[in-house]
This record gives C-alpha cells, sequence and structure tokens, in this order.
C-alpha cells in the first residue's frame, strides 16, 4: 500500500492550476488560444485537472471531504474563467452557437383597449374621487319630472319641446318618457333620496336630436359634478374647478367663468380653461337654483351647493386630437386601438 | 344677434375699442361668436341666452355697454303726427285667443309712397345681414332690430272687412306666407285673419296676399304680444323660424309693443311720407307685472364668496334699470324689476346680476374643500372588473348607438320577450327602437370592420339594454339592465372561456352559488351552439345571467362575416352583488401534488358537466384540480354511441404528503361515482 497523498501538496496543486488557468486564460489574445487552454485545463482525457483528479482517488480517508470540496470549487472557477474569456473574445462558445436573430417578431400578444371616452370618463371620475366626489349612475329614460320639472324648466321651455327630444311611445300613466337630455336626471335622484352634504358625479349616456356632424352627435355623454353643504360658495365651485384643470390637463391651470343661463342654476356661468395658451370651453356650471333644492325637499337657506357639467366627446377630442367626433362611434378598431 | 357697432354709438357713446367692448360683453354675459367690417360699419355677432330677450335689440345690447363703461343711455321718444282721422274708424281689432295674444295694436297710416330706403338705412340692415325690401318693410325690420319687439306691416287695402281678428288657426286650414310657400296649419297655432281668412301667422310670418308692394297706399302696422308655445309650434313645426319667431318665443320687453309701433309710424312717415291715423286701435290687456325684489346685502357673499359692498350693489342695479323702492331699510332693500328683465324676479337673481357686472373673476379659487371619503359603487366596481378582463384579454371597446333600427331590433333579447320601445324622432335616420340586446349592434361593428379589410375586430361594449316591463310596475315601465357583450373570433369554446373569465373576475360562482350551462336555442346563436348560463344562487330563484354562442350562418352570411364568429351578453346588473363579497382566502397546500389521469367512457350524450360534477364530489377537498384533455369517438375501439374523456387529475391534501395509496382510493371513488350518475366504465 502506498502511502497517502498529503492533503497539504494536493490544496498547492490545486492552487497552482487555478492560478496558471487565470493567467493563461486572462492573457488568451484570440478563440484558438482559449481553446487551447481549455484542453491543457479542462481537457476530458489529459487536461490537468483530470490529473490532479485522480490524485484526490489517493487522499486519506479522513482528508477526501476537505479535498473533494477545494477540487470542485477549482472546477467551477475554471470553468467560469473559460466562459469569461469565451465571451470576451467571441468564441464559439455554447450559448453564442444558439444565438438568434433578435430582429424577429416575438410571440405576439394581442393588447384590448378601453374607448378612449371610457378612458377620458375614467380620468374624471378619478379626479373628482380624489375631491371627494362619488360616481353615480342613473336611468336613461326618464320622466318629465327629473328631466324638467325638478330641474326647474318650465312647459314653456324650448327645452321641452318634443322636437328637441326623443320621447317614447309608452307613458307612465299621463307622464311622457324620454331619453334624458341631461345627466342632471341622476342629480335630481340622488338628491330625492340622500340628505346633505352631497358631492357626487354623475356620468352617462344622454340623448339630443342634433343632425350628427363633426361636432354634434344625437347621443353623447355627460359628466355632471354635484357639491351641496352648507355655507357653499361660487368660490368653492371655482376652485373645485380649478383643482380638476389642473389634476387633468396639468400644471396650474387657471379657470375663466363668463356669465351664462341655465334653468337650473342661478347664478350660471361657461366654464373656460387655459388650454394650449386659449381659453377653451370645457362646460357649464353654477350654484344649484334655490327652485331645485326646493324641488327635492332641502331647504335653500340652510344649504347650498354648485353643479358643474363636462361634455365628454369635447374633452375627448381635444385630448387625442380627434377632429370628428363621429370617429368615436364608428368602432374602427384601427382607431380604437390607438388608446 | 348681430349688432352694428355704428348703430350701438346712436344710444352709447363708448370710448374704448370695438375688441375692449366685445371683452365687456363677453365677459358680462353675451358670448362672442363672431367680429367683421361690413363697409364703414363694423358687425359683432353675439350669443344671447335664452333668459335675455332684451338684448336682441340694439337699445338692450346699448344698455349692457352703457352699464359696463358707466356711461348715460339715451333712448329716443317718438312722438309721430297724428294728422289723420280715428284709427279705430276704419279698422277694428278683435282677440278671440287671449292665451296665444294677450295683447295687440295696430296703427294706420295712408298715402305712403313705398319705395327704396336710403342709403343710411340699407346700410345698417346690411351690416346685420338683412336685405333691403322696400322703405315700409325696412322700417319693421329695423325697429325689431332696435327695440327687440318684432312688427308686421299690411297692405290695407287688402284686409278685408278692415277686420283684424287674432284666432287659433283651424286645423288643416291653409295659409301662404310672404315665402309663397303654403302650409297647413293646426290649432296649436295661431294666425291673425281679417274678415275672411287668415293673414298672418301670429309672431311668426306675415301672409303673402296682403304684403307691402309697390302698389300700396294704406299700411295697418301690427305690435304684439304673443305667447311662445303656439308661436313655437308654428316655427318649429313648419320649419319656419323667423327673427320675430325667435324673439316671441322669448318675450319681447312689453314695454316696447308701444314704443316700437310709435316708432315705426315716425320713420315710415319720415321715410315714405302719408298720414298717420290718430291713436291705436289695441285689444286686449298689456301682460307686464315686473316683480318687486327684496335683496339681503350679505346675500351677496353668501353666494359668491366674495364682499360686494351694499353701495356698489345698489349702483349695479339701479344702472341696470332697478328701481330701488323707497323707504328700504338699509340690510334689506326692495327693487322693482325693469319691464324688459321679466327673468329677474327673486333675490339670487338679483345676485346673479350684481356677480355678472361686478365680474367673476372676482371670486377666489382657493377655497377649501375638507376631504371626504369616497366608495366606488357595486356597479362601477363590476362593471370596471368586466372590462378589465375583456381588454387583458385583447378585445377593444366599442361604443354603438342605443337606438337601432326595426330590423336591427327585431333580433331576439336574451333578456325579454316584449316589443322594443320606439322613439320619435328618430336617433338618426331609420334607427328608432330602444335595443333589447347589444349583440346586433356589435355584429354590425364587425362587419363595419370586416369591410374597411380589418377580419380580426374583436369587440366588446359594456351599456344599457331597455325592455319593456309588461304591468306597470313601481319601478316604472321600462327596465334598463346592463349589459356586456362581446364578438369574437372563433368557436364557441373562446366565448366560453372569456365569459368564464368575467365571471371569474367578477366572483360570481362559490360559497352558495354556482353557475349552470344549458343549451340554448336564440337566434342570432347558432343552433347547437350555444348556451345559457344560470347563476343558482341560495335564496334565491335561478336565474340567466349570460347566453354565449357561435353566432349562426345565415347571421354572418347576411353581415359578410366569414366564421367562426362566437358571441356573448352577460347581465352585470344581476352580478354587482358579488362585489361586496369577501371570499375567504384559501391558503396554498405545502405538499406535494399527486397527478393522476383517468379515461372514462361514457354514452355520447353525457354532457362532461355531469362527469366533471360526479368528479368533484367524488374527490373532494383531495381534488386540487381537474382538466379535461381530451374528448375522442371511436366506433371501433369504444362501441357505437359511446365517447371517452381523458380526464388530468391533481390531487393534493393540505394535511400532509398523499401516499400512492390515497391517491388510488381517491381515484377509485372517482371512477365508481362516475359509474353511477352516468354509467361511465374505466378504460385501460
Amino acid at each position: 500500500m502506498t502511502a497517502a497523498v498529503p492533503l497539504d501538496a494536493f490544496l498547492a496543486d490545486l492552487e497552482r492550476l487555478r492560478a496558471d488557468a487565470e493567467r493563461t486564460l486572462a492573457g488568451a489574445a484570440d478563440a484558438a488560444a482559449v481553446e487551447a487552454a481549455r484542453v491543457e485545463f479542462l481537457g476530458a482525457r489529459s487536461g490537468r485537472l483530470k490529473a490532479i483528479q485522480k490524485a484526490l482517488g489517493g487522499l486519506a480517508v479522513a482528508d477526501k471531504p476537505a479535498g473533494g470540496r477545494h477540487f470542485n470549487d477549482v472546477k467551477t472557477a475554471i470553468g467560469a474563467l473559460l466562459a469569461t474569456a469565451q465571451e470576451r473574445l467571441g468564441a464559439p462558445g455554447h450559448d453564442v452557437l444558439s444565438a438568434i436573430d433578435v430582429t424577429l417578431p416575438g410571440t405576439p400578444v394581442l393588447r384590448g383597449h378601453l374607448h378612449p371616452i371610457t378612458r377620458t370618463i375614467r380620468r374624471v371620475q378619478e379626479i373628482m374621487g380624489r375631491l371627494g366626489f362619488e360616481s353615480v349612475d342613473g336611468p336613461e329614460v326618464e320622466d318629465q319630472w327629473h328631466n324638467f320639472e325638478a330641474l326647474a324648466i318650465s312647459p314653456e321651455h324650448p327645452a321641452r319641446d318634443p322636437l328637441d327630444n326623443f320621447y317614447l311611445a309608452v307613458a307612465r300613466g299621463a307622464d311622457p318618457l324620454l331619453l334624458r337630455s341631461q345627466t342632471s336626471t341622476v342629480q335630481i335622484r340622488v338628491m330625492e333620496n340622500r340628505e346633505p352634504p352631497l358631492r357626487i358625479v354623475s356620468l352617462g349616456r344622454v340623448y339630443r336630436p342634433d343632425t350628427a356632424d363633426a361636432t354634434h352627435y344625437p347621443m353623447f355623454h355627460q359628466v355632471e359634478g354635484l357639491l351641496v353643504e352648507p355655507g357653499t360658495t361660487m368660490a368653492h365651485l371655482k376652485s373645485v374647478l380649478r383643482l380638476f384643470a389642473s389634476s387633468f390637463l396639468g400644471g396650474d391651470v387657471r379657470v375663466r367663468f363668463r356669465p351664462s343661463f341655465f334653468p337650473f342654476t342661478e347664478p350660471s356661468v361657461e366654464v373656460d380653461m387655459e388650454w394650449g395658451g386659449r381659453w377653451v370651453e370645457m362646460g357649464g356650471a353654477g350654484m344649484v337654483d334655490p327652485a331645485v333644492l326646493e324641488a327635492v325637499g332641502y331647504d335653500p337657506d340652510v344649504v347650498s351647493g354648485f353643479a358643474f357639467g363636462l361634455g365628454v366627446e369635447r374633452i375627448a377630442a381635444r385630448r387625442h386630437g380627434v377632429d370628428d367626433i363621429r370617429d368615436f362611434y364608428r368602432n374602427d378598431v384601427r382607431f380604437l386601438r390607438q388608446f | 344677434m348681430i349688432i352694428s357697432t355704428n348703430w350701438l354709438a346712436d344710444y352709447v357713446q363708448l370710448p374704448g375699442t370695438v375688441d375692449d367692448l366685445v371683452e365687456r360683453l363677453l365677459m358680462s354675459g353675451l358670448n362672442h361668436e363672431a367680429t367683421w367690417a361690413v363697409g364703414g360699419d363694423t358687425a359683432v355677432e353675439i350669443e344671447v341666452t335664452s333668459n335675455r330677450p332684451d338684448c336682441l335689440g340694439h337699445i338692450g345690447v346699448a344698455r349692457e355697454a352703457a352699464v359696463l363703461y358707466g356711461r348715460p343711455l339715451h333712448v329716443p321718444d317718438p312722438r309721430p303726427l297724428e294728422a289723420g282721422g280715428e284709427a279705430a274708424r276704419s279698422v277694428t281689432v278683435v282677440i278671440e285667443a287671449g292665451d296665444v295674444c294677450p295683447f295687440y295694436t295696430a296703427r294706420v297710416i295712408r298715402g305712403v309712397r313705398v319705395g327704396p330706403s336710403p342709403a343710411w338705412l340699407v346700410d345698417r340692415l346690411a351690416t346685420v345681414g338683412i336685405a333691403s325690401v322696400n322703405n315700409v318693410v325696412d322700417v319693421t325690420n329695423y325697429v325689431m332690430l332696435e327695440s327687440g319687439q318684432p312688427l308686421h306691416a299690411f297692405d290695407l287695402a287688402k284686409i278685408r272687412g278692415g277686420r283684424i281678428v287674432v284666432r287659433r288657426a283651424v286645423e288643416g286650414e291653409p295659409f301662404t306666407a310672404i315665402n309663397h310657400k303654403t302650409y297647413t296649419l293646426s290649432e296649436r297655432m295661431a294666425v291673425i285673419a281679417d274678415g275672411e281668412r287668415p293673414v298672418a301667422l301670429a309672431g311668426v310670418m306675415g301672409g303673402a296676399d296682403t304684403e307691402i308692394g309697390p302698389e300700396t297706399t294704406d299700411v295697418l302696422l301690427e305690435s304684439a304680444q304673443f305667447a311662445p308655445l303656439p308661436v313655437r309650434a308654428a316655427a318649429r313645426g313648419l320649419a319656419l323660424a323667423s327673427a320675430s319667431s325667435y324673439r316671441f318665443e322669448r318675450g319681447p320687453d312689453p314695454a316696447m309693443v308701444d314704443w316700437a309701433s310709435r316708432r315705426a309710424a315716425a320713420m315710415i312717415l319720415e321715410l315714405a311720407g302719408g298720414t298717420l291715423d290718430r291713436g291705436a286701435v289695441a285689444a286686449g290687456v298689456l301682460a307686464c307685472a315686473p316683480a318687486t325684489i327684496p335683496l339681503v346685502a350679505s346675500r351677496v357673499s353668501d353666494v359668491l364668496g366674495v364682499e360686494v359692498p351694499a353701495s356698489r350693489q345698489a349702483d349695479i342695479l339701479t344702472q341696470l334699470g332697478f328701481v330701488e323702492e323707497p323707504g328700504s331699510p338699509d340690510r334689506i332693500r326692495r327693487y322693482r324689476a325693469p319691464s324688459w328683465r321679466r327673468d329677474c324676479w327673486r333675490e339670487i337673481d338679483l345676485v346673479e346680476e350684481i356677480a355678472r357686472i361686478e365680474g367673476y373673476d372676482r371670486v377666489p379659487e382657493d377655497a377649501v374643500i375638507a376631504a371626504r371619503p369616497v366608495e366606488l359603487s357595486a356597479r362601477e366596481v363590476t362593471l370596471r372588473r368586466a372590462g378589465e378582463v375583456l381588454v387583458g384579454a385583447g378585445l377593444c371597446e366599442a361604443m354603438t348607438r342605443s337606438v337601432v333600427t326595426e330590423a336591427s331590433a327585431a333580433t331576439p333579447s336574451p333578456w325579454g320577450e316584449a316589443d322594443p320601445l320606439v322613439i320619435a324622432p328618430a336617433l338618426v335616420r331609420g334607427a328608432d327602437r330602444l335595443r333589447r340586446s347589444l349583440l346586433p349592434s356589435l355584429l354590425e361593428a364587425r362587419a363595419g370592420n370586416v369591410a374597411a379589410g380589418i377580419d380580426d375586430a374583436d369587440l366588446f361594449e359594456i351599456a344599457r339594454g331597455y325592455l319593456a316591463r309588461r304591468e306597470t310596475s313601481a319601478a316604472g315601465p321600462v327596465e334598463e339592465p346592463l349589459l356586456a357583450s362581446f364578438v369574437v373570433g372563433g368557436e364557441f369554446a373562446r366565448a366560453k372561456g372569456l365569459v368564464d373569465a368575467v365571471l371569474g373576475g367578477l366572483g360570481v360562482a362559490g360559497g352558495t352559488s354556482r353557475l349552470e350551462w344549458r343549451p340554448l336555442d336564440l337566434s342570432p346563436l347558432a343552433r347547437g351552439r350555444a348556451a345559457e348560463v344560470r347563476l343558482v344562487r341560495s335564496g334565491h330563484a335561478p336565474a340567466r345571467i349570460a347566453v354565449v354562442g357561435e353566432v349562426a350562418a345565415a347571421e354572418l352570411g347576411r353581415l359578410g362575416l366569414r366564421g367562426p364568429v362566437s358571441a356573448a351578453e352577460l347581465r352585470l346588473d344581476a352580478l354587482e352583488f358579488a362585489a361586496a363579497l369577501e371570499r375567504p382566502l384559501v391558503k396554498p397546500s405545502d405538499f406535494p401534488a399527486v397527478d393522476r389521469d383517468i379515461n372514462v367512457v361514457v354514452d355520447a350524450s353525457v354532457p362532461w358537466g355531469d362527469v366533471e360534477a360526479a368528479i368533484h364530489a367524488a374527490a373532494g377537498e383531495l381534488l386540487d384540480t381537474c382538466r379535461l384533455v381530451q374528448v375522442w369517438e371511436d366506433a371501433e375501439r369504444l362501441g357505437a354511441g359511446r365517447k371517452s374523456f381523458v380526464v388530468a387529475l391533481t390531487l393534493r391534501s393540505a394535511a400532509g404528503t398523499l401516499s400512492g395509496e390515497e391517491a388510488g382510493r381517491v381515484v377509485d371513488a372517482v371512477v365508481a361515482e362516475c359509474g353511477r350518475r352516468v354509467g361511465a366504465t374505466l378504460r385501460g
């Protein structure tokens, strides 16, 4: 029986091998030199590592675990050195051999798209939500009370003309029904069922008999905000709209009020926002008319409120550069896929 | 309303430029449309809101400008010489319908020479876009545009019987207007008649028979009040809107009825000569009752959020023509509204007047709004989740019209058999039915894309349907289900997968609710390739919540679509309950799974759902997943009328590692239950 290989000598050989491999591979100037180094150190038949592996078998039993651990460490290290050198020199290593044409198409993933009108509504909802306004919805087929009377629109008002509304052939008793011409109807319904304080945005489809053209469509979307709390003034209205405009358009956006007329608000104003260096009309607003507060059973001496309405198509068109609002309803996927 | 700046200068001297005037009017309520030059004059088009008929005349606009610039307003006081006989001797006026005409006056001018108008008059009318006709007609137009009070001049010689009768039109009565078109009137409209026939459509347009022409010598000048509704009925019903009807629909200043008559008479005498008969022949009572309105000074800041001193409040109102009642206490002042401001009758109306003249730029924009909690409603949560799933699956959201054609509406609805509701007028040509399902619209939208060369338009929409309720319920005669629908390329399985994903996303099934798929026969879905999904929920009757299927070949052919195309519609309003459900979390097991494949052979008529139910029942909690790998039929190897389901079962316990024996017992139990329930046998 031959004497066992001393562990010290074995470890020293390993370290020498590691140092030689490091030096050789770091100094390899081309792929051929790297390949020669690979054969010298890792060659399956006569590589130097193979030779040391034989010596591993000659270690004393007690030394074998430590010797084996070191052997594996060095083997791994030399493998890594080789890979680094191959990568550095672009040598035909394993990974590089199967390199792919990265300009080939990826596996297609069909992305869906929300409609730009929905995206605009969501954005308004989100901003108003941060300001404490809750989104509400109500019926599209409405009665005279909710679409007109409670909103202080008298029977003589031109807005009630049969030719200016879509009336249904059916009625509720003697009360004619119509497709709502504004989402303020929802505000009436909420106020009838809840007590102030109240902050809501009502949104959805509304209908008016306009001939369809680039800026009109007989079906469109409105977002209307309503706040009813004691002590509310036009300063609150202006402040909320300024916060809205700044969030929606970005930056510190100024808001301008111009006097206007709506039956359900008094005072009534048109709201302009500064957009792209110009005043752009965004919608109508005003303080809730005392007659409306009375119609829903509130006391106008105790609470006051404001309301505002925005035309969704108009905002969406401007935001996305759509010059014909009929495009929103053509449902051409080449249009829809851009949002 | 188009104004001439030269004309405006007759009533008020303005120091600024036209642009400055336009800006001030804009910021006080008269919206600017356009400005353009006409000869030596400038035309400014303004938008007048329906509450401000006073600004449908130059004097009214001049009054606004005078207040904005703090300048005096000069309104002429015409006193034409009445050198003729008593007007009432030759003309009688009778109002038969006081509800359509409260007050009517007629003046008579004899011996006029009808001819061209002088250049200044032609020019002024040209600036505001009105062509000159002759001196008499031009004067009536001029005075209307000055005062806002419409006038009409008749050729008195053609008024039969010297009699003016204001009455409702007789249903079907013909009338030829000065545009020489003949209209058929309804009793909702009012006419001016002479002794025999209508000579004018009240408040809208005069008649061809009695118009002023070169041969006219004697003129009957009408200045009257007409109620808005009959005027609108005629203007809208006959598509015959005029400058006159536009003003009467809004209500001119009552004080202008007599003023305009005197003014026009004076101008006709001056420009066409003739002699004015003495007095105006009047009938009815002038409706003019200006309100007296109290104003608490502090009310202004309560509404506006900014102080306006009481003295400034009083100045603004006084300049606008409001008259402060004497003896008002300082805290509460009382104002009588001017005749031309019938829109002002409440305290809030006075606040608005003060605000618009003071300027809204004074209203602060940094008021503090207290934070408030906000929750998304169950409806919002539901429709957003459904949309997210469908967008995630690659579909595009469409928006189609709520109102469809009769043919489109005739497609059966999954949600009710009552006929579609009809509206008038049509939304767009031919579309006058409220839809009961979104599917026909989405199929048409897909077809529209195909026509544009796009074959893969997978579309969804979330919108209402409209269903007539059979009996008049407390909720009203119309039900509006919230529907989510889609139309996609592919076979039934694709649509089913999408429906499963939406229902899964909403968390509808589980706990005490489950879904039930059943075959369905409903056009436009293909027979044998369609299903309904029912929600079975404890405490509720089972209800249809979705329909799914391949679109029938005939429908595809009609629309020019290439199949297979599948579609589905879900009733989201019936699924909103799930938004509030809290599903308890199931902790994933840490123990390894055991996979077992089984191949069960059943009669060809047995649906997979029955086999699946048997597997679930038998395997119980140890069943991790159950995946159908393959279905095949092979008469030779399985026997005629038989089919085989290859099922991959994954078994796993939450309590420990399953042994091979335990797994085997589960599989045995599954096979036994399948045998018991659907006569299944294990193959190979």
